[in-house]
């Protein structure tokens, strides 16, 4: 611009001058053109005003009536959408070499999907949502796949309520993937009590039925593109936030951590709780030589003296989280696994796998395809404490002993206060009696008179009918403690197999 | 003001027409949406998806590009709905067709798209490995899927699903003659069992009723496969795998046993495998291991009734209708040694380890192609 008037004027810019006398549509303003007739004109408004009152009227009319609305199918997008398969997308294409999930899956953006069998499970959905909006692993890269089958409580109903609200949420980054609850009954007869899930004999049918649904589960839920598969049980009471991170950090195959659970005072506080994650020894690889083709080698039984070191046991409160262990079975509660070890065809034995079902068989399974299979001994998640029928029966004696003494209390307290009143007339009189006693103490004391020791002895009728009252309590606490000894005893056999994750 | 005269001017009729037509579009834009029609996009098996992220084996309807990214819906499976029947067209079950693909061959597509089962009910999928060969073969299947999956084809399948192998293969060459070396055989039948599983395990999804494993050289069947093979109602069934050839002695067309992996177990057998290690595998149809196993290839008699049924301990991968259940109980195929069996042979025995059984169908001939 600056240079254009240095730049000699050609004679074009007067031709420009000319175009000035054109109207922006070059049309000449001097041009004639004739005026539209009056009664053309007004005719036009008429069928304008027509027009526009009549779809005033019809627009009031619809929408006060909405039954006489047009029927014109599924919404006006519909048209483009819908026409049977216009948009639909048939052909997907994966490269699963881009899947093989590494140690820092999250810049990577690598898809985990979340796995977990549910059955009954309602009671403890509350927590394990609150822990999924914990994590702190980007939550649009997490797929959650949930298995429920044989439940008779609200689990279902719980469960798709919880996950409408979980994608609810106003800010995306906090959304999840791909939501799935598969509904599958396997008609289980098993009970899915603390006590029917432990016992020996059930274990062996058990497992193979818990295997057949995590199978069912993954097979329906895995897709090309995850990287991780991590399996979790809806019954963890703590655990960090960072846990998928933490185990995927170690970049291995598979991975577990400790699983612990807290425990009453009385019970000693903690307790080792998922026995399944041990080292193979000796002993039991003899010991399957000689058990017959379907039997299942449980974990943490007195039947089967196994020997093996197990993770739970390794522990050490100020161990090194980061400390890794080899082990070949895997608990469970808490499995981080690369996806990859699933497509190979890894899975949950339902039958005896080298004498080992379910998360056990499945860690030797993926040891026998020469997976890296890895536990974490000081690195401690905490399952829920779920109190055993000794438990319970023990706790309700603690309760009423406490309710016992409570109202041994209030008795007594009530005692006291009505000897308190029966005898008030009188120790009033001993109050006066004893304030002229001190009157004459000090006196005697300002004389340097001595034994003040009478004024004392009034007191003494007051605590007498305490003592024969408190015997009692002292004989009743005796007891239950000699039997918190016995249950202690029976539970270290007992506890010893690992609670079993609700399905 | 030159815009009353100009509008006046417009008397012809296109404008009324043009005025009432967005009329009637408003009331359209502002009425029918609200209506009671609106179909939920969280439809049942054989239904189509709402997002990405969903089951391979279903399509999904493609987002636009102006909307903004919905969050993926919660979506109910009710896999208890998911039956596999001997009237699979009727009951409208899914099936899903798996082809770890080495070479694509013309015939082996035209042979599908003639198959008779309602193709809204079948998807497929393909493993493919990342070779030269590979990359060949997914030209070719491209090309084929483009023409087949336009919109409006009446052949279309419901979705299709083609999968890189992230494992080597361990031969790169899959010559005929290279590819059944016994000594080879190990490696070569775990790689495949690692694509088949892997390809099996992404695509089988919670809608599938049904598993139809088809090799890529597989050209020639009858029509009405999956509904003669479903038609047994057995958990595993293969069909007897043949091969057309020039008889030279005879001087015409002929045809042969070709898939010898279809097996009666046999004591022999029973015995050499207790005698084993560990990570042996017993392989059939080679002269310097002889299994005294009765091949279903050899039980083929045309003079027999078609439907004459066996049951088998070892299966052929060559084609094979499988439940979906008996995959999603476990039953996968071994990529290590299994009872000393490997790949198909290994599946079989794990099936049955789940009280799934094999069968066989020793005059029902399907054709392997001839190199």
């Amino acid at each position: 611009m600056l240079s254009a008037p240095r730049q000699p004027a050609p004679p074009a810019v007067f031709h420009h001058h000319h175009a000035w006398r054109h109207d922006a549509n070059f049309n000449c303003r001097c041009r004639f053109q004739p005026r539209s007739q009056p009664a053309l004109r007004r005719r036009k408004r008429l069928i304008q005003q027509l027009l526009a009152g009549s779809s005033i009227i019809l627009l009031i009319f619809f929408y006060f009536a909405p039954s006489y609305r047009p029927n014109l199918g599924a919404g006006p997008l519909s048209y483009l959408t819908s026409s049977e398969d216009a948009d639909l997308e048939t052909v997907r294409y994966y490269d699963l070499s881009n899947v093989q999930g590494t140690a820092r899956g999250w810049e990577r953006e690598e898809r985990i999907l979340l796995c977990a069998p549910l059955r009954d499970a309602a009671p403890h959905l509350k927590m394990f949502f609150e822990h999924l909006e914990k994590l702190t692993y980007p939550h649009n890269l997490i797929d959650l796949a949930f298995l429920v089958g044989d439940s008779k409580d609200n689990t279902l109903e719980l469960l798709n309520e919880k996950l409408e609200a979980l994608q609810a949420n106003p800010d995306p980054k906090k959304r999840f993937g791909e939501l799935s609850i598969m509904n599958k009954d396997f008609g289980q007869k098993v009970n899915q009590d603390v006590e029917s899930r432990h016992g020996f004999a059930a274990q062996a049918g058990r497992r193979k039925s818990m295997a057949q649904a995590r199978n069912w589960l993954l097979s329906a839920a895995l897709r090309p593109t995850h990287s991780w598969v991590y399996w979790r049980d809806v019954d963890v009471e703590t655990a960090p936030v960072t846990i998928l991170e933490d185990l995927m950090r170690h970049n291995k195959d598979v991975i577990v951590p400790n699983v612990w659970r807290p425990l009453p005072d009385w019970l000693g506080g903690e307790q080792p709780y998922d026995l399944n994650s041990w080292q193979e020894s000796d002993t039991a690889l003899a010991l399957a030589d000689t058990l017959d083709e379907d039997a299942v080698i449980v974990e943490g039984y007195a039947e089967y003296a196994t020997w093996r070191p197990h993770l739970a046991y390794l522990r050490d409160p100020y161990g090194d989280p980061d400390m890794e262990m080899e082990i070949d079975g895997v608990g469970g509660v808490s499995i981080l696994a690369k996806a990859k070890v699933f497509r190979s065809g890894v899975h949950f034995p339902a039958f005896s796998f080298e004498k080992h079902a379910e998360t056990e068989g499945f860690g030797k399974m993926a040891k026998r395809m020469k997976y890296s299979v890895v536990g974490l001994p000081h690195y401690t998640i905490w399952h829920l404490y779920e109190p055993s029928v000794d438990d319970l029966r023990h706790m309700e004696e603690m309760e009423k002993e406490k309710k016992a003494k409570e109202a041994e209390e209030a008795a007594k307290k009530e005692r006291l206060e009505k000897i308190n009143h029966q005898f008030e007339p009188k120790s009033n009189d001993w109050e006066k009696e004893k304030a002229q006693v001190h009157d004459l103490l000090q006196k005697e004391k300002a004389e340097n008179a001595n034994q003040p020791k009478e004024a004392e002895a009034p007191k003494k009728p007051q605590e007498k009918p305490q003592e024969k009252p408190q015997e009692q309590p002292k004989k009743e606490a005796e007891k239950p403690v000699a039997k918190k000894d016995v249950i202690h005893e029976v539970r270290g056999e007992d506890e010893k197999p690992k609670l079993q994750p609700v399905q | 003001m030159p815009s009353p005269r100009s509008f006046s001017r417009g008397r012809n009729p296109i404008t009324y027409v043009l005025a009432l037509m967005l009329c009637v579009g408003f009331y359209l834009f502002f009425f029918s949406s609200g209506g009671d029609s609106y179909i939920p996009s969280t439809r049942q098996s054989g239904g189509t998806a709402s997002n990405v992220l969903s089951p391979p084996s279903l399509p999904f309807r493609k987002s636009k590009h102006n909307e903004p990214a919905q969050a993926p819906p919660v979506v109910h499976y009710h896999m208890n709905n998911v039956t596999t029947s001997r009237n699979p067209v009727e009951n409208s079950e899914t099936v899903l067709i798996l082809t770890p693909l080495a070479r694509f061959y013309q015939e082996y597509w035209d042979s599908l798209l003639k198959l008779t089962y309602p193709h809204e009910l079948i998807s497929l999928g393909f493993i493919i490995p990342k070779t030269k060969e590979g990359n060949l073969a997914i030209t070719a299947l491209q090309k084929e899927i483009a023409k087949t999956q336009k919109k409006g084809h009446g052949k279309r399948f419901a979705s299709i699903t083609i999968l890189r192998q992230d494992t080597e293969s361990p031969l790169q060459n899959q010559g005929e003659a290279e590819r059944h070396k016994m000594e080879n055989q190990k490696a070569r039948r775990a790689a495949m069992a690692k694509a088949r599983n892997s390809l099996l395990f992404t695509t089988l999804g919670p809608t599938t009723s049904w598993v139809l494993w088809m090799d890529s050289d597989i050209i020639e069947y009858p029509p009405t496969l999956i509904q003669d093979l479903a038609a047994f109602d057995a958990p595993i069934i293969a069909p007897n795998c043949f091969q057309r050839f020039y008889n030279n002695e005879k001087k015409s067309q002929d045809i042969r046993p070709y898939d010898f992996n279809n097996w009666v177990d046999s004591p022999t057998a029973k015995e050499m495998a207790a005698k084993m290690g560990k990570d042996d595998i017993l392989l059939e149809g080679y002269a310097e291991m002889p299994t005294y196993r009765s091949l279903m290839a050899m039980m083929y008699d045309p003079a027999q009734e078609i439907g004459t049924k066996v049951k088998l301990d070892g299966v052929g991968g060559a084609v094979l209708l499988v439940k979906a259940e008996v995959h999603r109980d476990g039953a996968m195929f071994p990529a290590f040694p299994f009872y000393h069996l490997i790949e198909t042979e290994g599946f079989a025995k794990m099936a049955s380890r789940l009280n799934s059984e094999s069968f066989g169908l020793p005059n029902y001939l399907v054709y392997h192609y001839n190199e």
